[in-house]
């Protein structure tokens, strides 16, 4: 384990800590768009940083289950999917055992993803963001359209941002990791240029 | 390769079975959903919490619905509410004139009204007596009764399932519904607001019920 590595793995043991603390939670939990919006990926996060200080072994272990870092993906999608369900929301304020289930899966989530986001590749990634981001979105919309509270713990309008959130949320990582792969395309493109010169190209 | 498919599997099955427990076989997706489906496939008794109103001599909750023998229709409000539970009371209004007009032909549906107040410390007797009659509250039909002790009235929001959220204006968002209970006081059916015509012929249903040893 590199010096960075460790030092990560602790914030992540220190940020789980302060997310676990009952009056950090219940802060972030007051409010509907708060849950969802900060606290998810705080916790998510706290995960991906906690993944740095996992050994050597442990890596190899996790990667020889996660070939195109597949099942890390799949394990984001569903737990994302499960935790945009509203019922989540209310059931998870009403009974500590969703509560620290709803903790524990979002930690791994956040895990998963950091071991298998580079395994994926560009293809991948392009496949498990097309599946998760419209699905925050069309979610999103549903809570900005609903009439209905659809959590009794939380108002009307807090819903409504929410779903605001959501949408924009999805745009914006959406925009990013176009971006990124631009960028990616580009500095492939000028290495290839520089290293084949005479090479016409493609 | 196949471990990464079996482990894919396995986390595919692990997630379907944690959605269908949260939304009962995908038949509901809030809390209130699962409420109403729980509700109604498990009678939910109404716990014994101390209960006081204008013209009330049941003592507790139970007694006051096993009252007469009679199935109530059963919503929760305060008086200084001045949102969903105008409605509430202009529903209960509406079901009070179809259970008056079943009484005037000479068929008393067995179903009576109560409105519980989630404010306890501030709605008094008087406030009650003050609210019901402004609606006009026929005591025969409608009572409107707090529950004094704190304790106990959040007891009672719980087992019921009423979550009461303050709005960040002053006045309180609830769940506001109508609650069937039966002739032995428990809730059997919670109706949406807009569901009052049904909840009113279930309730005259269920009172038409032959009646329980003991009851008339």
């Amino acid at each position: 384990m590199t010096v960075t590595a460790r030092h990560q793995a602790l914030a992540g043991v220190v940020g789980l800590a302060l997310l676990c603390l009952p009056w950090v939670r219940h802060a972030l939990e007051a409010s509907m768009w708060r849950h969802m919006i900060v606290q998810f990926p705080l916790l998510m996060g706290a995960g991906a940083l906690l993944a740095a200080g996992l050994p050597a072994r442990a890596r190899t272990a996790v990667a020889r289950c996660n070939a195109q870092g597949i099942c890390g993906l799949l394990l984001v999608v569903l737990v994302l999917a499960v935790g945009m369900v509203p019922r989540v929301l209310d059931l998870a304020l009403l009974r500590p055992e969703v509560e620290w289930a709803k903790l524990a899966a979002l930690v791994a989530a956040g895990a998963a993803l950091r071991l298998s986001w580079r395994p994926a590749g560009l293809v991948l990634q392009f496949f498990f963001l097309g599946n998760v981001l419209p699905m925050m979105a069309v979610v999103g919309s549903l809570y900005i359209e609903s009439p209905l509270r659809l959590c009794n713990a939380y108002l009307l309008d807090d819903q409504a941002r929410l779903g605001e959130w959501l949408i924009g949320t999805a745009a914006g990582v959406a925009a990013l990791w176009l971006a990124w792969v631009a960028w990616v395309m580009v500095r492939r493109e000028a290495r290839a240029q520089l290293g084949a010169p005479s090479r016409a190209p493609r | 390769m196949w471990r990464t498919a079996i482990v894919s599997v396995l986390l595919l099955l692990c997630g379907y079975s944690a959605a269908a427990w949260l939304t009962r076989d995908f038949q509901v997706w809030t809390d209130e959903g699962a409420r109403r489906h729980d509700v109604a496939l498990h009678p939910v008794p109404a716990p014994a919490v101390a209960v006081q109103g204008p013209g009330v001599t049941a003592a507790t909750l139970p007694a006051l619905l096993a009252e007469g023998g009679d199935v109530h229709i059963v919503d929760f409000f305060y008086t200084r509410c001045l949102t969903v539970c105008r409605t509430l009371g202009g529903s209960f209004q509406q079901l009070q004139a179809a259970l008056q007009a079943d009484a005037a032909a000479g068929q008393p549906s067995g179903v009576r009204l109560v409105s519980i107040s989630v404010d306890g410390a501030h709605d008094d007797p008087a406030a009650l007596t003050a609210y019901a009659g402004g609606l006009h509250a026929q005591p025969a039909l409608w009572q409107f009764v707090r529950v004094p002790d704190a304790a106990q009235q959040q007891a009672l929001l719980r087992r019921l399932g009423v979550v009461v959220v303050p709005d960040g204006r002053g006045d309180f968002e609830h769940n506001a519904a109508l609650l069937v209970f039966d002739r032995h006081g428990r809730m059997v059916r919670v109706f949406d607001l807009a569901e009052q015509q049904l909840a009113l012929n279930y309730a005259r249903h269920l009172a038409r019920q032959p009646a329980p040893e003991g009851l008339s």
